[in-house]
């Protein structure tokens, strides 16, 4: 589903060269449930942003669902992205301005969904993520674990073929961390979404499928559970 | 689209106090813009009106040798029978009157003036019994005074010439001229009214005597300077002037006629020119209010940094992020465009029901305007139209800079920002 292939990274701080990726080669299957986990400056972000379309690989090739992406201009890529992908980020990332409701429907909103479809899905899925009856509610009035919850109803209602989480629950207590987890996990499960997240968290690493550590820009081991 | 319009419309709350400080830099601008195109407007409409009123009448007979050097005053190329060119107006329908203008030293001495002094006046012969068809000079008489008699030498002078010379009726002044045919000739004259008219001309510098008694002193032997006609203020020009020739039998050999635009162009060039500085003036208020948007927009774009990422992360396309912001520039000035329109009626409201009294400068000073003092305005509906749709769109536009800043920054660059 995506394969990564030598993939390089380089980043000019100032007069400081600084390689993120040193040919990361990669395949991850649909469905499967990996963090990308290894120290800081380990090179996770930087993956993940490029697997996210987000970021542009120097040298290698990326292919998601048989599509190169490393050879798509610049310009489409935020179609491309619109319609395969779905991000939840450390800080959630909500529109302050918008209810639950409204952050999660904007995703279809990009699609150009119907209203009246929109609404179903959108009422559906924040019940399914235990935020039924606080639709209505604006960020600012939500706690941090609930506010997660709506970043991934967002992540998940256009149905992607790939959720990318860049460390999920790093602004999270432990006990929201595992909740929030445990809810990717379901909907990893009810979706059939792949779901790659990065992390240092233990516990994060010890909840994933698949754990693949990464160390000053090359993958350090690559283990199944 | 909807949600477009959505966000940009809650995006709008974010900081109120913002939106409302920015909102009233366009609001003054707009609503001053309002104010000064009414003031403007209206101290063209009346200037217009007055300089018909009181100085050049709708359309003007010359003799042809006359029209090309007409604002030479002298007493050279009359028109010979200014009596049959009247007739033939009137019966046409059409109301006029015979001038004559010509130049002297005024002459005024201590006792009863406050003191001795001359200077050289413009002087005009009227018909006195026909100038009021034409010319509503004799409605602005001061109380006291009386209108000029045929054949005797009474002399009306403007309100503020008097003011100056210390005249008051009954006052004798002595005025040394030419006749027609270049001999001096002195006319003792006896002021028998003052006029204040809305004209600063007429009040500064007008001296007007009986054209029968003029004609007698000056030898002008049935001659006038011009033939004035009068007609309604919103008729067309183009048709007036059909008018008079065809009341003077379709041929116009001798005589040439002028209009009032052309009589009166030096002051529609002033009166252009002062405009253009008005609305230049007005020009850079709006773009301080535009330089305001555009401030609030970047900080708005810098603010948002990282939900931009997040919003072109999940695939909102460039001409989407364009329109979020441009819609969002667009609500200020919708904003801005009611407040600049409520502040613009009022101030309208206040010009055109009171208006402002220039006097104390216009006393003094030649502005140029055809007011004496006190300027009103107009209600001009087209400009509160176009003032609002203006307000909008020059708002969304500049809108565009800030989000070109946006639309460079890397999503991955936003994302990491701290805000």
């Amino acid at each position: 589903m995506i394969s990564i292939n030598g993939v390089h990274r380089t980043y000019q701080t100032g007069e400081t060269e600084v390689h993120a990726l040193r040919g990361v080669s990669l395949d991850i299957e649909q469905g499967e449930f990996l963090s990308i986990a290894g120290p800081s400056g380990s090179g996770k972000t930087t993956l993940l942003n490029i697997i996210g379309c987000i970021d542009t690989a120097d040298s290698g090739k990326v292919t998601i669902d048989g599509v190169e992406v490393t050879a798509i201009p610049h310009n489409k890529l935020a179609g491309f992205r619109r319609d395969k992908l779905g991000f939840i980020f450390q800080s959630f990332n909500l529109i302050p301005v918008l209810t639950a409701y409204e952050n999660v429907a904007l995703a279809l909103n990009l699609l150009q969904v119907p209203e009246k479809e929109i609404k179903e899905r959108v009422m559906g899925l924040l019940g399914e993520v235990g935020l039924a009856g606080m639709e209505n509610r604006r960020p600012s009035k939500l706690s941090g674990g609930q506010q997660q919850r709506v970043a991934i109803a967002r992540a998940l209602i256009k149905e992607p073929a790939i959720v990318l989480a860049d460390e999920p629950t790093a602004n999270l207590d432990s006990e929201t961390g595992k909740e929030i987890l445990d809810l990717m996990k379901k909907m990893d499960e009810k979706f059939e979404t792949t779901f790659i997240f990065s992390t240092h968290d233990k516990m994060v690493m010890d909840f994933a499928d698949r754990l693949v550590m990464l160390h000053d820009g090359e993958i350090q081991s690559d283990k199944r559970r | 689209m909807k949600y477009l319009l959505i966000l940009s419309w809650k995006n709008l709350a974010r900081h109120t106090k913002r939106t409302v400080i920015t909102a009233s830099a366009i609001a003054f601008g707009l609503g001053l813009f309002i104010f000064v195109d009414s003031m403007l407007a209206g101290a063209e409409k009346d200037s217009e009106r007055n300089l018909i009123w009181y100085e050049t009448g709708s359309v003007r007979i010359y003799a042809e040798e006359k029209a090309d050097d007409w604002k030479k005053i002298n007493l050279k190329n009359l028109l010979e029978n200014p009596g049959d060119l009247i007739t033939r107006l009137e019966a046409a329908g059409i109301s006029a009157t015979r001038r004559t203008a010509f130049t002297g030293e005024l002459i005024v001495y201590q006792d009863p003036f406050p003191e001795d002094g001359s200077m050289q006046v413009r002087l005009m012969a009227v018909d006195s019994l026909r100038d009021a068809n034409v010319y509503p000079v004799e409605n602005a008489l001061e109380e006291g005074g009386t209108w000029l008699q045929p054949g005797e030498n009474g002399v009306i002078l403007g309100s503020w010439l008097a003011d100056d010379i210390g005249a008051k009726v009954g006052y004798p002044i002595t005025v040394v001229t030419r006749t027609r045919d270049g001999a001096f000739q002195t006319l003792d004259l006896e002021v028998v009214g003052l006029v204040n008219t809305g004209n600063p001309v007429i009040n500064r510098g007008t001296l007007l005597v009986d054209h029968d008694f003029a004609d007698t002193y000056l030898l002008l032997e049935g001659a006038a300077g011009q033939v004035d006609t009068a007609f309604p203020l919103t008729s067309e020009t183009g048709e007036n002037v059909a008018a008079v020739s065809a009341a003077l039998g379709g041929s116009l050999a001798g005589h040439e006629l002028l209009t009032w635009e052309d009589l009166g162009a030096d002051y529609l060039s002033l009166a252009a020119t002062k405009q253009g500085g008005a609305k230049s003036i007005l020009a850079l208020m709006v773009l301080i209010a535009l330089v305001g948007i555009t401030n609030t927009m970047l900080m708005a774009m810098y603010e948002r940094r990282r939900e931009l990422g997040m919003m072109r992360a999940m695939g909102m396309k460039s001409w989407e992020i364009v329109a979020s912001f441009t819609l969002e520039a667009g609500g200020i000035g919708v904003i801005g465009g009611v407040m600049g329109m409520i502040l613009g009626a009022l101030l309208t409201w206040f010009i055109v029901d009171v208006g402002i009294d220039f006097g104390f400068i216009i006393r003094d000073m030649d502005i140029g305007y055809r007011i004496s003092s006190v300027f009103r305005g107009i209600w001009k509906a087209d400009t509160f139209v176009v003032a609002f749709i203006a307000s909008i769109l020059v708002s969304m536009a500049v809108s565009l800079i800030p989000t070109r800043q946006a639309l460079k920054m890397k999503v991955t660059d936003c994302l990491r920002s701290d805000t």
